[in-house]
């Protein structure tokens, strides 16, 4: 049952991607960026889809669970950051990948600093990161899969994967957002249905009723630092500032490039505050900081704490509900790690085949090496998270969001100051990178001595802020053309009536 | 970002953004995150901190974006 289920629920993914690749264009623009007529409804799911990933329904909770709430600051910081990135950077960045055609972030940064070495740098490190991340979202998935059938978590993994390589075979940008539409309210309805459903079936007194048994029975389970004494101020401050650098996330960012016009700059936040922050990211905040501990106390393994939700709904509801909830997860999974794959070609192909290897390369040639270049993405991914297995919550914000963070002092300082040049560039990109993979390798008796002990984006990004912004005052400023290129003529640009 | 320091208003937004982060991390450190409190009997302090946070972020959002914003 659960694997028909599971198969049927695959297919019909399969068959909305395979109808993206029927009615879609066959140019590089249409496959990479969706042909940039993505709308505010379908960003939304889209960008919230792509950012929801089974972290959300597993590894989010768990944490929770083990360590009470202090890691939601996490989610606060993040709301904060993306919705910067839709009104701060996305604009301008929006506004000048049209003007120029590009069709990548890195393709951006590349030619603003007007450095082939800038674009591969910058190119290795995002893949370096996002390779690792994607692979952590068939493995959440292998975790519900266990924890539903009890078979071995490796083959709901592979299942993912092959879906993933499917879809974005298949159906590009343009398709991925269309699938999260589908993919969202699929996970929407099991998320919150859930909890809904557990709460009234197993707490007769609610949420309510729930905290009043933990604050009797585990009462650090309610407050800082947590059962376990993690969640101190300083870490809690530090994963606030983690959540704040969501603007730099390669496959978020990607995102303001799709839009259709500058008015969707104005209304996403709108959907980010009401929907993402003030809804949706409570629901698995309540599942782990309290519904889960009420309902199932005593799990404390990192392995338990990530599939405690599907524990809970496996023990107490219907099978039938059990396996709709697999399938947000594998919604949720897929919809995060179609754009991240669909990112990673794209930088692929974009910046790497035809920026660096073949500069006349046609369209059809560098959507197949997107396309090419997906399947080695997945495999590797995959290969590198059963290598490296940790906590999900913990591989999220300590190796991937701080690779995530260094390419945003380029970024922001590329778009926002004219004064930015590429030694600095290079030279703050390059510390930055080099830091971080040598704090993270190198441990004394399991502390990371040369990240000071601090959460690893803190040093590394200032490092690499302070690198940029010195070296770029100490080389001469970009030229005029590029200021006026990336400055006066977006201005106008988004000055202007109906700019699109 | 550029636009916004041009004006009164932008600037006023991004004082008011920069304040709520300010206050967010000075809440944190104060130590009241550890206070066992429920609001309506299950927000615990985190979820309530980020509650008002994220609405500050959004009040001001909507009075600068649909008002003053250049781009708009």
């Amino acid at each position: 049952m659960a694997i028909l289920s599971l198969v049927l629920f695959g297919l019909v993914i399969v068959a909305m991607a395979a109808y993206g690749y029927k009615i879609s264009a066959r140019t590089a623009e249409d496959y990479m960026l969706g042909g940039r007529t993505i709308g505010v409804v379908v960003m939304f799911f889209f960008v919230l889809f792509a950012v929801s990933s089974s972290w959300t329904f597993y590894g989010f909770p768990g944490m929770l669970y083990l360590h009470g709430p202090g890691y939601v600051f996490f989610i606060w910081g993040s709301v904060a950051g993306f919705a910067a990135l839709y009104m701060f950077i996305g604009p301008r960045m929006w506004a000048v990948s049209r003007l120029n055609g590009f069709l990548s972030p890195v393709e951006v940064l590349s030619e603003r600093y007007e450095s082939k070495a800038l674009r591969i740098i910058l190119s290795l490190s995002i893949l370096a990161f996002i390779v690792p991340y994607v692979g952590i979202q068939p493995l959440g998935v292998g975790v519900g899969f266990e924890a539903l059938t009890g078979i071995s978590a490796i083959w709901g993994a592979l299942y993912t994967a092959i879906l993933l390589v499917l879809i974005v075979l298949l159906g590009g940008m343009r398709i991925v957002a269309w699938v999260n539409i589908f993919l969202g309210i699929v996970y929407v309805s099991a998320l919150l249905g859930s909890l809904v459903w557990v709460v009234s079936a197993l707490l007769p007194e609610g949420l309510t009723g729930a905290a009043q048994y933990l604050l009797k029975n585990n009462p650090a389970q309610l407050s800082a630092p947590g059962p376990r004494g993690m969640f101190t101020p300083v870490l809690m401050a530090g994963t606030f500032i983690v959540g704040l650098i969501a603007f730099s996330w390669p496959h978020i960012a990607i995102g303001v490039m799709t839009a259709r016009d500058k008015t969707l700059f104005k209304w996403f936040p709108l959907l980010i505050f009401l929907f993402g922050g003030l809804f949706f990211y409570v629901i698995p905040f309540l599942w782990g900081s309290i519904v889960a501990p009420a309902v199932k106390p005593g799990i404390t393994t990192v392995a338990e704490a990530d599939r405690i939700v599907q524990t809970i709904i496996t023990e107490h509801l219907p099978p039938w509900f059990s396996i709709f909830v697999v399938m947000g997860v594998v919604a949720a999974a897929v919809s995060t790690a179609a754009v991240q794959l669909m990112t990673s070609g794209v930088i692929v192909a974009r910046d790497i085949v035809q920026g660096v290897f073949k500069p006349d390369a046609d369209d059809r040639t560098i959507t197949s090496w997107a396309r090419y270049s997906v399947v080695i993405i997945i495999v590797l991914s995959m290969a590198v998270s059963v290598w490296q297995t940790q906590a999900m919550a913990l591989y999220l914000t300590d190796v991937s969001i701080p690779g995530f963070a260094q390419w945003a002092p380029a970024l922001v300082g590329g778009l926002f100051w004219k004064r930015g040049t590429k030694q600095g560039a290079i030279a703050g990109t390059l510390a930055g990178v080099i830091y971080l993979a040598l704090g993270l390798v190198f441990t004394v008796g399991g502390k990371r001595v040369l990240l000071l002990n601090l959460h690893p984006v803190m040093p590394t990004l200032l490092l690499n802020t302070i690198i940029y912004i010195v070296v770029s005052k100490l080389t001469p400023p970009p030229s005029e053309s590029i200021q006026e290129q990336f400055f006066e003529e977006v201005d106008a640009f988004l000055r202007a009536e109906g700019s699109r | 970002m550029r636009e916004m320091l041009q004006h009164t208003p932008g600037k006023v937004f991004l004082l008011v953004l920069l304040g709520s982060i300010v206050g967010m991390l000075a809440a944190i450190l104060s130590g009241v995150m550890e206070r066992t409190v429920l609001v309506l009997g299950f927000i615990t302090m985190p979820l309530l901190a980020g509650i008002l946070f994220v609405l500050i972020w959004l009040v001001a959002y909507l009075v600068y974006f649909f008002k003053f914003w250049p781009f708009r």
